[in-house]
């Protein structure tokens, strides 16, 4: 923390104030995000800080349940692809001749594939679910990570102390868990939390195209149930109906984006000053 | 679908009396900018614009949607015997017809013709006759198996046709002029009606030539039929074009009419430069029971309590921003003149509810429509039923999936919303509640309950038909709805009425019949009209 630069700091408060009125909307905020607690389409009071939606339930509750299972779904693709790319990664940068070449070829096939109209297609085929839009989004969020850690092993293991270890009989796990996580860490754990804020946008894009549990609470979800309000445009009603959602959706990704950006300069930089010391 | 379909179209569109469409689309869409260009030397205007987006399907007799817009579509390019305007029955391939106890004899308009330039003839009422005995289309007035109506026919001449029936009814003359007629010379040739989506597939002998149809994007195009026998095409060309938002698209010029949110009633009621018609009551939702997988349903207390569990008067307010009814629990719509007002009523009493359904632990997954009112209503009945005690789970699927799951029984609880209740005469009552009838057709009009049987509503229902005086057949229907209200085999959810909105002075032709609302699926609409 001490080591964040003022602009990573400013980041991470303005993510954190944001999450704070979310908490506050799914814990305290005394309307149901499921039930109607109001007449229908009423605007921002002091009893509905946001207003409600043409069914009467409140908006700020839904908006704060919104960002639990945004988050959720973020935070959940983020620990598979950090798993599942580290993995891949790992195993690609050690291994050599076919195996090389097969993960290699897993990597940037994943890479390659158009992202949206396949897991439109499989989310289609699974039907609507929250687990299933946390396993379309991390299968789509690992090949990154696996070819950015892929090339770093292959950088570092070719190092005179690594070849050393490895004369003395070091095996492959001795050698990535004594040697190589610590410089591999950084890289994984900056790159899986990139994946957060695209798995956020990925999910609200599937459940915008209604591929997620249409009852459940979601910004995407919330956009589409108010873009296709018949005439909205021309009603008042999409100054609280429409904006919140899409600022919460655009603040959150945006933060958590410019985050990630900013622990990656200041590891590289870090990085570049040991090599130089 | 299908690209090549357009140009292999233009080869017969060439020799035919289809008018030719346009070069390219980008020329004809400069042309088209503004919505108030004058109309063309042949008093048609140029094009007339709908919402699109949405695939029903390609528009032949076999491969349309079942619903109303795919219905809709098909009808633009293929003809029937008779039609139906403000008033009441009209001639249409046929130009007169003379009913004689149980058969039926049409006489053909002389200047009938398919849009290949094909002559059309008794020859080929009576080949799609025999065709459709054997291949039924999607919109099926004739029946099937052994309840097909027509019993045999002679052809006179080649302009007179004599079609005879076991027995004759309330709706004998509708269903016999319904049929759209295929070319003989076309589909003789063709075994597998069902798959068949050659170019000649859409030959018809309508106003409207086919012209393209792309699936994917959900758009349609239609051009006039020159040699038409029946009328004079209003437009040179019909367009479904996909828009993301109708009432913009309306705005902006892309399309001519639109449906007008009921938020938005008083901007334009005000304007005198748009035109307004109504669909009062005609798009309805219901629940359907699958007494088969719950048969704790069978019980009457226990459907009287989905009564009392639902608040149907917050569909209509939130929903429908207030434009409709709670539903009449004897399911034709208030407005109609069939509809009886003392059909049973069950106000929204949730403590009942709830005392009734308390500890019984019943759990049930409710089938939707992922689309337009369908997830809001399933969602509101979802609420109110939970808070009775009943664990509800909501499945969404696409709208063409939802109705082919409940034409298979494969479902628990349904929740169906369709157009076509308001307006008619109620004989969807049979198809829904009869059991002789019931679950035949593929369209919401025959989706009724299973695992439920009534002899008095199956008895009152199949009466109404066989009647042939009016009153006596209103009476009927008001007894069997009585009945309905009594039983509750499926329970009502609400009526919405709405309005669509067009600019006058650009086209002031659209119209409703004297036995459908809706003035975009009605082939009159696209007709000049004297």
């Amino acid at each position: 923390m001490k080591s964040f630069s003022p602009q990573a700091k400013t980041l991470l408060f303005a993510f954190l104030l944001l999450a704070l009125f979310f908490v506050y909307g799914g814990l305290f905020y005394p309307h149901s995000a499921d039930l109607p607690s109001g007449g229908s389409l009423e605007e921002p009071s002091s009893a509905h800080w946001l207003g409600t939606d043409d069914l009467g339930v409140d908006l700020y509750a839904q908006l704060s349940a919104g960002f639990f299972s945004s988050m959720a779904v973020g935070l959940a693709a983020a620990a598979f692809a950090f798993l599942l790319g580290g993995l891949a990664g790992v195993l690609a940068g050690l291994s050599s001749g076919t195996a090389d070449a097969f993960l290699s070829f897993l990597i940037q096939l994943f890479l390659s594939l158009p992202q949206l109209p396949v897991m439109v297609v499989i989310g289609a085929f699974f039907g609507q679910s929250a687990w299933n839009i946390i396993l379309i989004v991390s299968l789509f969020s690992w090949a990154p990570i696996a070819k950015v850690l892929r090339a770093r092993v292959r950088q570092i293991r070719g190092r005179p102390y690594l070849r050393l270890a490895k004369s003395y009989g070091g095996r492959a796990g001795y050698l990535v868990s004594a040697h190589m996580l610590g410089e591999l860490l950084p890289l994984l754990s900056v790159s899986a939390l990139s994946v957060v804020g695209k798995a956020i946008v990925q999910e609200a894009s599937l459940a915008y195209l209604g591929l997620s549990d249409p009852l459940s609470r979601s910004w995407g979800l919330l956009i589409q149930k108010c873009v296709s309000f018949p005439g909205i445009y021309f009603t008042p009603y999409w100054k609280w109906w429409l904006l919140p959602p899409v600022f919460a959706l655009v603040l959150t990704v945006l933060c958590l984006r410019l985050f990630s950006r900013e622990l990656e300069t200041i590891w590289r930089r870090e990085e570049s000053d040991a090599a130089g010391a | 679908m299908k690209r090549y379909l357009a140009w292999s179209l233009a080869l017969l569109i060439a020799v035919s009396g289809c008018a030719a469409p346009p070069a390219s689309s980008e020329a004809s869409g400069a042309a088209e900018a503004s919505p108030s260009g004058t109309q063309a030397e042949n008093g048609r205007v140029p094009v007339l614009r709908l919402a699109g987006g949405t695939d029903w399907g390609a528009p032949s007799v076999y491969l349309h949607a079942s619903r109303g817009p795919g219905n809709a579509k098909k009808d633009l390019i293929f003809a029937s015997l008779l039609e139906a305007d403000e008033k009441g029955i009209v001639g249409w391939m046929a130009e007169s017809w003379k009913v004689d106890g149980n058969d039926y004899t049409f006489t053909l308009h002389p200047d009938a013709k398919f849009h290949d330039g094909e002559p059309l003839t008794a020859e080929d009422v009576a080949f799609t006759i025999d065709y459709y005995r054997q291949f039924p289309p999607v919109n099926n007035p004739l029946g099937a198996g052994e309840s097909f109506l027509i019993s045999g026919y002679e052809v006179l001449d080649p302009q007179r046709i004599k079609i005879s029936v076991n027995r004759s009814d309330a709706v004998t003359l509708t269903a016999l002029g319904g049929f759209e007629i295929l070319p003989k010379h076309i589909w003789e040739r063709v075994e597998d009606p069902m798959t068949y989506s050659e170019p000649d597939a859409f030959i018809g002998s309508g106003a409207y030539c086919f012209s393209s149809y792309d699936g994917a994007a959900g758009s349609y195009e239609f051009t006039a039929f020159d040699g038409f026998c029946a009328g004079e095409p209003a437009a040179d060309r019909i367009q479904f074009v996909p828009v993301s938002d109708e009432l913009l698209a309306f705005e902006n010029g892309e399309i001519d009419i639109a449906g007008l949110p009921a938020d938005l009633f008083e901007r334009y009621a005000s304007d005198p430069s748009i035109g307004m018609i109504e669909k009062a009551n005609d798009m309805g939702y219901k629940l359907l029971i699958n007494f088969e997988k719950h048969p704790e349903f069978l019980e009457l207390a226990m459907r009287e309590g989905l009564y009392q569990a639902l608040d149907r008067q917050a569909v209509v307010d939130k929903v429908f921003r207030g434009m409709g009814a709670a539903g009449s629990a004897g399911y034709a719509p208030p407005g109609s003149i069939y509809y009886n007002e003392n059909c049973v009523q069950y106000p929204y009493e949730p403590e009942k509810a709830a005392a009734l359904f308390a500890g019984k632990g019943i759990s049930v997954a409710m089938i939707a429509a992922n689309s337009g009112n369908d997830v809001k209503i399933a969602e509101l009945v979802k609420n109110d039923l939970t808070a009775a005690g009943i664990e509800v789970e909501v499945v969404a699927y696409d709208s063409a999936v939802r109705d082919e799951m409940v034409n298979a029984g494969d479902y628990e609880f349904a929740l169906v919303g369709n157009g076509g209740w308001g307006g008619k005469a109620p004989a969807y009552l049979r198809t829904i509640f009869s059991d002789l009838s019931k679950n035949r057709g593929g369209n919401p009009h025959s989706m009724g309950p299973i695992g439920y049987s009534s002899e008095r509503i199956t008895e009152l229902a199949e009466a109404q038909q066989l009647e042939t005086d009016f009153d006596r057949r209103v009476e009927i229907f008001q007894e069997l709805q009585l009945e309905i209200s009594r039983e509750i085999p499926l329970v009502v959810i609400a009526t919405q009425s709405s309005y669509s909105i067009y600019r006058k002075d650009y086209y002031d032709g659209w119209m409703k019949t004297y036995d459908y609302q809706q003035a975009e699926q009605n082939r009159l609409s696209y007709l000049k009209r004297g």
